[in-house]
């Protein structure tokens, strides 16, 4: 039978839209059993038509191969199963759970500093296969019923030897329990870097903090840099 | 509400030395402002800061003549605290203080970040916004949460603004808005470094990549076509997914570069995908101004948060994330 319709029309029958992100539509589909998202990056009118084809296909491939390379060190995150280049698409495994940021205000409090630490594990074991994640915020990372966590969302990641890429994760991170859970950021920070430090070591983890308030201040000096307005 | 307050806003962070005199209900009685013009290159601050001392006692006398009213019927004296030039922001301060001290009336120490939004909100009539500010030497992206302008994006090295005027003056054809004159007759695009991380952007290497390839004899036209449509485009893309996250439903441009047509054109194609409304801050209020002082001034008189004298050091470094935004817990 699924030979018949082929993939594409198989995938694109059944699916049902269960994120539109910034950048992707994210939706929820089964084919042959098994349950799969798909993820269109989706063309953006306001980008010019060039720009935009070479923005969206350059980081579907690159996605996927960084996947590819997450799963060989072992991260959690979801398996690539197809791609469509010329549709900008990515077909990947679904994972039953819920985003850190809706999930985290509701966890108790001593889940929270386990699941931190355990996302500074996570990242550690990520930066120590040279991969930067680029964006991540706790939009992008999944929590299941079970607690357990994957990282989604490679589209800006990058391979990198520059402490810089890498400490911009733990900056973006920490910006975005600053800005969305405020409340928790300090408690779920330390735990989170005690994690990062039992894979990093704690040299190197000690570096890397000093770099991301380096990023900060930085971004503190460009802000108080006189405005020609 | 009862009585209708009035406030005298001092705006002295820069190149402008500027007296804005705004009612509580939101009416702009007065803004007189005067900007130095360096005879060449870059602002000096002391040069600026003499020329605010030069300029500031008829400055004073025009907003109260503009505004028709009294120095003893104002309820607060509102001025910039920081971010800027520590000299010029002292020009400010001490004659805030003076007043104040003279006329015995509340001081009030005003983020100066902070009142670029605030006067953005006054003018245009959003209520809750993302706010893109982007100028010459800025760019970040930022929305109120949890009693703070909570800054979500900014760019980790050179301002957007900064990147264009610096290619434009290297190409020969100077600053903005001379870049993207030129690119609207540009016809190859070609890819430079897109440098998205998250919501915070970079241009370095993107600047660096147009000046080499200008130098390697790519079409002036074609180069400027790219460098804008890129960094609009980062920018366009970083505030949408500030949009996204922050699930807010309004956009406020602030700042020198929102002026530029092609931004706001990306920004409206990106905000219909979103149902989400557009504001751009008009010109006369968009620069530094003393309006913008005065009203911030009149919303943090309304929530009670008067500076003691002792405390009215100016804050050369001051963070838009560091100010209490107390009004708007109040609903202002």
């Amino acid at each position: 039978m699924a030979s018949e319709e082929g993939w594409q029309m198989t995938l694109k029958a059944k699916s049902e839209v269960i994120r539109i992100g910034a950048e992707a539509i994210v939706s929820k589909l089964e084919w042959n059993g098994f349950k799969l998202v798909s993820k269109h990056r989706v063309p953006k009118p306001y980008r010019m038509p060039e720009l935009d084809k070479w923005v969206r296909e350059r980081r579907t491939l690159h996605e996927a191969k960084i996947i590819s390379d997450l799963k060989k060190a072992g991260v959690p995150c979801p398996a690539v199963v197809l791609m469509d280049r010329d549709d900008s698409t990515l077909y990947i495994q679904f994972i039953e759970g819920s985003e850190l940021k809706k999930a985290l205000d509701e966890l108790p409090p001593k889940l929270v500093e386990s699941v931190a630490r355990n996302l500074g594990e996570i990242v550690g074991r990520m930066h120590s296969n040279r991969i930067a994640h680029g964006d991540l915020t706790t939009s992008n990372i999944l929590i299941d019923r079970n607690g357990k966590l994957y990282l989604i969302d490679f589209g800006l990641s990058a391979v990198t030897d520059d402490l810089e890429e890498l400490a911009v994760d733990i900056h973006l991170l920490d910006r975005s329990l600053e800005s969305a859970h405020h409340p928790l950021r300090e408690k779920f920070m330390k735990n989170f870097l005690k994690g990062y430090s039992s894979i990093m070591g704690r040299d190197f983890t000690l570096r890397i903090i000093e770099k991301v308030k380096e990023i900060r201040r930085r971004g503190r000096y460009v802000e108080e840099r006189r405005r020609r307005s | 509400m009862g009585k209708e307050l009035l406030v005298l806003g001092i705006e002295s962070t820069a190149h402008t030395l500027g007296f804005g005199i705004v009612s509580s209900e939101g009416r702009i009685l007065a803004n007189i402002n005067y900007t130095y013009k360096p005879k060449e290159g870059g602002i000096h601050p002391r040069e600026a800061a003499q020329h605010h001392s030069a300029i500031a006692s008829t400055g004073i006398a025009e907003a109260f003549r503009q505004a028709g009213i009294s120095p003893r019927e104002v309820d607060g004296i509102a001025f910039s605290v920081g971010p800027g030039m520590g000299p010029c922001l002292r020009v400010g301060a001490t004659i805030a203080r003076t007043l104040a001290l003279k006329l015995e009336k509340p001081l009030i120490a005003v983020n100066h970040g902070v009142a670029h939004i605030e006067i953005g909100r006054l003018v245009t009539g959003c209520k809750d916004p993302v706010v893109l500010y982007v100028a010459g030497g800025n760019t970040l992206i930022t929305a109120y949460m949890d009693r703070r302008y909570r800054i979500f994006g900014e760019t980790l090295d050179i301002a957007a603004g900064n990147c264009l005027d610096v290619f434009g003056i290297k190409a020969g054809i100077g600053p903005m808005p001379a870049p993207e004159e030129y690119g609207r007759r540009g016809r190859r695009f070609h890819p430079l470094p897109y440098k998205v991380k998250g919501m915070d952007v970079s241009f370095s290497g993107l600047l660096t990549a147009a000046l080499r390839m200008l130098k390697e004899g790519v079409a002036l036209e074609d180069l400027c076509l790219s460098i804008t449509e890129t960094v609009y485009s980062m920018l366009t893309e970083t505030l949408e997914r500030a949009l996204a996250f922050t699930e807010k439903k309004e956009i406020l441009l602030v700042g020198g570069l929102a002026r530029s047509k092609r931004l706001k054109e990306m920004v409206d194609a990106m905000a219909e995908l979103h149902g989400a409304g557009v504001y751009v801050v008009p010109p006369e209020y968009a620069g530094d101004n003393g309006a913008m002082i005065a009203w911030t001034g009149v919303l943090q008189l309304m929530a009670g948060q008067t500076t003691p004298i002792e405390q009215s050091r100016v804050r050369p470094r001051y963070r838009l994330d560091e100010t209490d935004a107390a009004w708007r817990e109040h609903g202002l």
